[in-house]
């Protein structure tokens, strides 16, 4: 069984909210469901929409036919119904517009509308959604369950969907980031609002006290990093959050923290850039940035998440890593990413314990032991080779932390196995989704980019035939840093470059444009 | 404790005669007086420093301390603070530190009003990086990188901090060190921001400053210091320039206590290195099911 719904409307028409609503209700039914949000930066008007795609089989990324179209404006009608599959249905204002006129409700009833009529359509019982809708919505909710109600009046029963074994868990990969942190005993959450990974901000914002962490909005990006940086000192365990424009600004601190020897977490979240960009879309443009930022050489950490699961452990990874060897780790996500939401059947937490502790001295100027200011030829060599000294402790360390995986069937024969994806981030949904239709394909995702995992990326590779490289950006940063680490080039690429994340069908077939040539 | 015991075995760098000396000598004096009458515990000091002539006084006082880059004396000091309140925090910053590089800094701090002290030695130039104007440098200065003469005003950053919310605002003299010692008592004191001004001549590149102040400079007397329209008219007698003689007052031009940052985080209650967390993962991840 698989089914794919759009929910559209113009901004502010609850769209985002529905869409997360009939996911967790069918979570809680044991199926899969990925949620890919899609929306234009403007607060009303304009089209948002997500599509919600469902399986009884664990599903990664999104697709873009859909079986049903759930429409809160006639705008979201005319822009999506070119993808609607043969046969298939749209419920929109024609069906909500009479209801909500007669329950004299605010238009934002339209949306419990089409949550009734949708789940009566797969013959979901009612009782079922009128709870999941007290959840979410509590004490306003008598409005918007007679609203449920009226909808489920509407039309009849068409599909059965079988109720799956276990409730599943719902969550994106920014609540990943956030409660990754919360597991890692994260104390101070800094950020400010920086689109896509000011959902951090919010969530842990609303759940300090339960946890007893603080989160504060300072006024602006390099306050965020300094005062980050300030609180280090104190042995505090600190993670910050932005996306490109507020990490360029933060970078001379990121220095400072190698420098310094404090430990410091950034969540960077990349967006379609160049500068401003397409602020509310997603690539990953950001990679070599990422690697690079901060002037002068010192150890760095970069981890990339491939889903939300893997968000939870990676930035516990990265805050035991920063702590362990005082020196910054970023964690690498990504508007589709962050923004997205996954379905598993656990969560889980790793058991590494970030440890830092106060000191005495800080210093961004080179220093002794004491901490004090050095100029002289053997000091400066000293602070030099101490810093270098990290970067070879982290590079051993982190091998114990699977920086690659492989998914696929095994390659076989040096030189005559099969063919071989690579690419790291939010990718992995789309790829994974594909590899069951690519016949001779391996799949490695490499999570460690800083240190990088050379030996293993080069290993996989010389087992490979055919090499390509995915990635969602326009020119393949990753095939550079490759080339950088391993010597080996690759030169077939599958770049995606348009603000939207790749989907499993693009991947299969560009790769089989690729594996004829 | 002596004062001479807040000190270091660092060689000092400053110029012979550069008035920082006569701000370190202050600071000592004022730190040491408080811990002998009881009222601080020099462990629980931790001084933030920019960079600048003013910032090598971290190599030359022997307490906690955090070496910083230019401009974020004041975000590092807040998160020291907001990592473990129970810390003294003194923020030693240069004109060129918290007026330029800085500024929104230190507009935002005197807003927020956490329990910490800035300093700042304001000597009217960048110093070590060999004498360019600073948002306090007068009008028609001339330099490497003015020579043309400065066509602006100087701001004045008393007006500026006591606008901006802070609720201690003065000014010293580096030369004055008893009168300035009293002022650095009085502002680590205070439950709030406090902010000084300090005057500091740098005797190369603002050289005209020091017999300037040495004729000008008088103690403020006969001002309530909680009232916010005087301290206003009290702190633009002198508007940083030096065309003709005007006096200049040092001393507190406002002084209010109101509520600290600190005080409105429930959670922040001491440093946070002390706390041991038991994360129960069924809690923190129920909400997704
Ligand atoms: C980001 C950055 N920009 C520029 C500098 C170079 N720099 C070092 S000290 C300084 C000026 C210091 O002036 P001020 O803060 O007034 O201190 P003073 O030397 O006068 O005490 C500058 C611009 C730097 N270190 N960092
Ligand atoms: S240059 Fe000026 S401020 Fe710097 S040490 Fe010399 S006199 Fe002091």
């Amino acid at each position: 069984m698989e089914k794919t719904i759009l929910i559209g409307g113009a901004a502010g028409l609850g769209s985002a909210v529905t869409s997360h609503l009939i996911g967790k209700i069918l979570c809680s039914l044991g199926y899969y469901v990925f949620d890919y949000r899609d929306y234009p930066s403007l607060i009303k008007g304009g089209n948002n929409f997500n599509v919600l795609r469902i399986a009884d089989q664990p599903v990664y990324s999104h697709k873009q036919k859909y079986d049903i179209i759930l429409a809160l404006d006639q705008g979201t009608i005319n822009l999506h119904k070119k993808d609607l599959k043969k046969g298939g249905l749209i419920f929109g204002n024609k069906e909500t517009g009479p209801i909500v006129q007669k329950l004299q409700g605010p238009q934002i009833l339209a949306n419990d509308v089409l949550i009734g009529m949708f789940f009566k359509h797969f013959g979901v019982g009612l009782k079922i959604i009128l709870a999941a809708v007290e959840k979410e919505f509590g004490s306003k909710s008598d409005l918007i369950k007679k609203a449920v109600e009226e909808g489920y009046q509407l039309v009849e029963t068409k599909e059965k969907l079988k109720k799956g074994q276990l409730v599943k868990y719902f969550i994106s990969g920014n609540e990943g980031i956030s409660i990754g942190s919360i597991a890692a005993g994260m104390d101070l959450h800094l950020a400010y609002p920086m689109t896509p990974a000011s959902p951090v901000l919010t969530f842990l914002a609303k759940r300090q006290l339960e946890n007893n962490i603080l989160v504060f909005q300072p006024e602006n990006e390099i306050a965020v990093v300094n005062m980050a940086l300030g609180a280090s000192f104190t042995g505090a365990k600190v993670m910050v959050g932005t996306s490109g424009g507020g990490f360029a600004l933060m970078t001379e601190a990121i220095s400072l923290s190698g420098m310094a020897d404090l430990p410091l977490v950034i969540y960077l979240a990349q967006r379609t850039g160049p500068s401003t960009g397409v602020p509310t879309h997603t690539a990953q443009g950001d990679l070599k940035f990422a690697l690079n930022a901060g002037h002068g050489e010192f150890a760095k950490i970069v981890v990339a998440p491939g889903d939300a699961k893997e968000a939870i452990i990676r930035t516990q990874e990265a805050f035991y890593l920063s702590c362990k060897y005082r020196t910054p780790a970023i964690v690498l996500g990504d508007k589709h990413l962050g923004e997205s939401n996954y379905t598993f059947d656990e969560l889980e937490k790793s058991k590494l314990a970030a440890v830092s502790s106060p000191v005495n001295r800080a210093s961004s100027y080179e220093h002794n032991a004491l901490g004090h200011t050095v100029e002289d030829i053997a000091s400066v060599i000293k602070g030099h080779e101490r810093r270098i000294k990290k970067i070879a402790l982290v590079e051993k360390e982190f091998l114990k932390f699977n920086p690659v995986s492989v998914y696929g069937p095994p390659a076989g024969e040096a030189g005559k196995g099969s063919n071989l994806i690579i690419s790291y981030g939010s990718t992995k949904g789309a790829i994974i989704d594909a590899l069951s239709s690519l016949k001779g394909f391996r799949f490695l995702q490499i999570s460690y980019l800083k240190p990088f995992p050379k030996e293993a990326v080069r290993r996989e590779i010389k087992k490979s035939r055919k090499v390509i490289l995915i990635e969602n950006s326009a020119t393949g940063a990753l095939a550079d840093v490759i080339a950088e680490q391993t010597g080996i080039i690759i030169k077939n690429k599958i770049l995606k470059y348009d603000g939207r994340p790749f989907i499993s069908d693009d991947i299969i077939k560009n790769i089989k444009k690729v594996d004829e040539d | 404790m002596k004062p001479e015991e807040l000190g270091t075995k660092e060689i000092n760098t400053w110029c012979p005669g550069c008035p920082n000396f006569s701000i370190l000598q202050a600071v000592k004096e004022a730190l040491s007086n408080l811990a002998n009458q009881g009222k601080l515990n020099i462990e629980n000091v931790a001084m933030v420093t920019g960079i600048g002539c003013h910032a090598k006084i971290y190599d030359y006082l022997n307490l906690k301390g955090f070496y910083g880059i230019h401009g974020r004396t004041l975000p590092i000091a807040f998160g020291v603070k907001l990592g473990n309140p129970g810390l003294t925090v003194i923020g030693f910053g240069g004109d060129g530190d918290t007026y330029a590089e800085g500024m929104e800094h230190f507009i935002h701090n005197c807003r927020y009003n956490a329990d910490l002290t800035m300093l700042v030695h304001n000597n009217q130039v960048f110093s070590l990086t060999t004498g360019q104007f600073t948002p306090t440098t007068e009008k028609g200065f001339k330099d490497g990188s003015s020579p043309l003469g400065l066509a602006e005003k100087p701001i004045n950053p008393l007006v500026l901090a006591i606008e901006a919310g802070a609720s201690f605002v003065a000014r010293g003299f580096a030369l004055d060190v008893p009168h300035l010692g009293e002022l650095i008592t009085q502002a680590v004191m205070h439950k709030g921001f406090s902010f000084i001004d300090i005057l500091q001549p740098c005797i190369v590149y603002h050289k005209y400053s020091l017999p300037y102040f040495n004729k000008n400079v008088y103690k403020l007397e006969n001002h309530d210091v909680t009232d916010f329209a005087s301290a206003l008219t009290r702190a633009r007698e002198w508007d940083y320039s030096y065309e003709k003689d005007v006096k200049i007052p040092v001393g507190i031009f406002y002084k209010k206590e109101r509520p600290v940052f600190e005080s409105q985080w429930p959670q922040l209650k001491g440093a946070w290195s002390t706390i041991q967390r038991k994360i129960n993962w069924q809690n923190v991840t129920k909400e997704f099911k």
